[in-house]
């Protein structure tokens, strides 16, 4: 297991890295370190965000310099980032998807599967919150079935509508916003993902749990 | 209250951005010259953070319906308040039924005008700032129009004199081309022949150059990470995708991406940056971090010499 280290990301914030290759282990301890920065509420910090390999930390340098920074954040990053380390607020998540996505019948052939088994695999999947990015409470799920796996389409969409339940690689995901996409859309949820103006108004944090469940 | 008679392409509210909710993908958006911004709010005796007006692209008309203060800046613009002509980073008392007029921006890429009280629109995750991509933020989540009423806050109780004017050796060298970098996260990975690359020659801003990031054109940086797993990017971080050619994050980049990242622009110099338009060049300076944020709080110490001259001539 590496030690952490920190770099600086521009004048007010501080990459802390775990590693060099992404692993289910070293995601952990990105997500419990993340956890364990924000706990600490450390003065003069204003955000905290994890990704696959680091976590920056956001600060306030007219306050405080880099060099005044980075080995508070060090400290409770080598602490904290065990493997064994508990996950904070880690939450299980249930999404009702109704499968009816344009891609279904595509993806099903594509895989040399029925629509019935697209629908069942993806139903019977465990999956985690690696990261939350591309657009405001975007969550890029891991453990989709490996009969799943699927490369994304050649010709992205100009516009996926907000609630589409898509795969792409190993990853599933929906789509928090009306966006451009190139992800497999395969069915849709009305599951708010992303609303501004909810606390918090992103649904997914990274380090969460979710299944999807057929609507009722 | 202010309202649109002629609005140009581009107009919305912005403020220094959120601060809070990059965890939950949420950008910082915010102003693209975060100093003109902070200076302007100084010189109408806001606070510095308070939300303001971004223009760009084209002219336009505001009507203001009742007497006010005001000062504009960043971009350089012809503007006129009923007829006369109204100098940058100066503090402008106006009357009820007076026109601000600006015609075509004739340097720089985003103008800024503050108010006494600032924009009053709704507080999301921290910020009045727009997020178009979001759309929500600032005007309703959207670009400000012609028929839109804007109101303003409160007056702060300190405000400048009629026609105080920021020292202009407190401002950024918007003219200057060079804008000082710091390394960045994977700057080990890029090779010194990259290097010579990027610090030795100038680049030019291309087409491709918005609030989510500025395309530059000339020297291609090499290298062969490819894209790595993504990791969180900030404003003024420069990545470099794999074909070289390197792109500057801006106020409404995502908050992660896996393109290596060279270097980060210093945020004393992001106002110079930002304020390139495209066919104009760059040319990028390395210092370290320790002289980086020197020279930003440098930056803050002049905003500071601004408000105390601003309030010595109230």
């Amino acid at each position: 297991m590496e030690a952490p280290r920190t770099e600086p990301l521009g004048d007010s914030a501080v990459t802390i890295m775990f590693g060099t290759e992404r692993s289910p282990e070293l995601l952990k301890r990105v997500h419990s370190a993340a956890a364990s920065l924000l706990a600490a509420s450390i003065a003069d910090v204003k955000d905290v965000v994890p990704a696959y390999l680091s976590v920056a930390v956001f600060y306030d340098s007219l306050q405080k310099s880099y060099g005044e920074i980075a080995p508070t954040l060090l400290a409770i990053a080598r602490r904290t980032a065990l493997p064994a380390a508990r996950m904070q607020a880690s939450r299980a998540h249930d999404i009702p998807v109704v499968y009816d996505g344009p891609d279904l019948d595509l993806v099903a052939s594509a895989l040399g599967l029925t629509t019935e088994e697209v629908v069942a695999r993806h139903l019977a999947g465990h999956y985690s919150v690696d990261l939350i990015g591309f657009v405001p409470g975007f969550a890029y799920l891991s453990g989709l079935d490996p009969a799943l796996h699927l490369p994304r389409r050649t010709q992205p969409r100009p516009r996926v509508p907000a609630g589409s339940v898509a795969i792409a690689g190993a990853q599933t995901g929906v789509y928090p916003l009306d966006t451009p996409g190139g992800w497999h859309i395969i069915g849709r949820t009305d599951a708010v993902m992303f609303d501004p103006v909810r606390d918090p108004p992103a649904l997914l944090r990274a380090g969460d749990t979710a299944r999807f469940a057929l609507t009722r | 209250m202010i309202s649109v008679t002629r609005a140009p392409s581009y107009l919305t509210v912005q403020d220094l951005g959120r601060e809070h909710s990059r965890a939950f993908g949420v950008p910082r958006a915010g102003a693209m010259d975060r100093f003109a911004l902070q200076a302007l709010n100084t010189i109408v005796g806001n606070a510095t953070d308070a939300a303001v007006l971004e223009w760009a692209l084209g002219g336009g008309t505001l009507k203001l319906e009742t007497d006010c203060v005001f000062a504009l800046g960043g971009a350089r613009a012809r503007a006129a308040l009923s007829g006369d002509d109204v100098p940058p980073f100066t503090t402008i008392y106006a009357s009820a039924g007076d026109e601000l007029t600006i015609e075509q921006l004739t340097a720089g890429r985003f103008l800024y005008i503050a108010l006494a009280g600032g924009i009053d629109v709704p507080v999301i995750l921290g910020s009045r700032a727009t997020y178009l991509p979001g759309r929500f933020g600032g005007y309703a989540g959207r670009l400000i129009a012609r028929g839109d009423s804007i109101q303003t806050g409160d007056r702060p109780t300190m405000i400048p004199a009629r026609g105080f004017v920021c020292p202009a050796e407190l401002l950024p060298n918007y003219g200057s081309s060079v804008v000082r970098v710091t390394r960045g996260t994977h700057a080990d990975m890029f090779s010194d022949a990259a290097w010579r690359a990027f610090t030795g020659a100038e680049f030019i801003v291309s087409q491709a150059a918005d609030r989510t990031g500025y395309k530059l054109q000339g020297n291609v940086l090499p290298h062969s990470m490819g894209s790595l797993p993504s990791d969180v990017g900030c404003q003024g971080a420069i990545q470099v995708p794999g074909e070289g050619t390197p792109i500057v994050l801006m106020a409404d980049a995502p908050t992660v991406g896996g393109y290596p990242k060279i270097a980060v622009v210093a945020e004393a110099d992001l106002p110079i940056l930002s304020q390139r338009s495209p066919g104009e060049v760059v040319r990028f300076e390395l210092i370290t971090i320790e002289q980086s944020q020197r020279a930003l709080r440098r930056r803050a110490s002049d905003l500071n010499t601004i408000r105390s001259a601003g309030a010595a001539s109230a």
